[in-house]
């Protein structure tokens, strides 16, 4: 970007911190309301989005080198293939339900489902925010 | 594609591969159409029983993310590696065409 008005750096530079709170909030009631682990990795990197575009490109690379939003993404895959292993070591089928299923909407019982949209929020926010951080980048 | 610079675009064995190539393609599609397009109603006993033991199964009370990560987590997982594919292979484009070559 090579030019940036005031109106765009100020707006975005105010709605950026509320915006990824909003992310990890669809991604934490995934199994309450609406959203989950993709709708909030989507919103996760809008709000990394809007950091870009209010303070420009190198404080927001300080911010997140692209080795670590890369390596986080990979964690994260691993993690899910970490949790679908659980199950076959719990003595059950891969990815199966490993917590016990005592109270409905506890953490107890939906943990499983809870954790995997955790790991599949972190994944696709980190994957999407890294093409629009290298897109972003211009040499 | 490099292939422009270095002039073999016209070389006859290349589009002899990239028309072998398109028609594969335009086979598998067709396939793939066959089955998307058949006349077979949804189960209904599928849908039933989502609804009646969604909820103490699972313990989720939103029954999408019930049946996307609790009874088919498989596909998820299948989703979450077509992603990673296409991520790497979006920034791998990305940084073909940046890039100057020496």
């Amino acid at each position: 970007m090579t030019r940036r008005t005031e109106i765009l750096g100020l707006v975005a530079r105010k709605l950026a911190p509320f915006v990824l709170l909003f992310g990890c909030y669809v991604i934490s009631h995934g199994h309450v309301s609406p959203g989950g682990g993709f709708q909030g990795g989507a919103v996760l990197a809008s709000g990394i989005i809007l950091l870009v575009l209010g303070r420009g490109v190198a404080p927001t690379e300080r911010l997140l080198p692209a080795r670590w939003v890369a390596f986080a993404e990979t964690c994260a895959f691993c993690l899910l293939l970490g949790l679908g292993m659980a199950g076959l070591l719990g003595g059950g089928r891969f990815l199966e339900n490993t917590f016990p299923t005592t109270h409905p909407d506890e953490i107890p019982t939906v943990g499983f489902i809870f954790a995997l949209n955790l790991v599949v929020g972190l994944k696709v926010g980190a994957g999407i925010s890294l093409i629009c951080l290298r897109l972003f980048k211009e040499d | 594609m490099n292939l422009r610079e270095t002039g073999t675009w016209f070389a006859r064995g290349e589009r002899a591969r990239r028309g072998l190539a398109l028609i594969l393609v335009l086979c598998t599609g067709l396939v793939l159409l066959d089955g998307v397009t058949a006349d077979t109603p949804p189960p209904q006993e599928a849908h039933d029983y989502y609804l009646r033991r969604g909820v103490e199964e699972t313990g989720a009370i939103n029954l999408v993310s019930a049946i996307y990560l609790g009874y088919r987590a498989f596909d998820t997982l299948g989703e979450t590696i077509v992603f990673l594919v296409a991520i790497a292979g979006a920034l791998y484009m990305v940084e073909e065409g940046s890039e100057s070559r020496p």
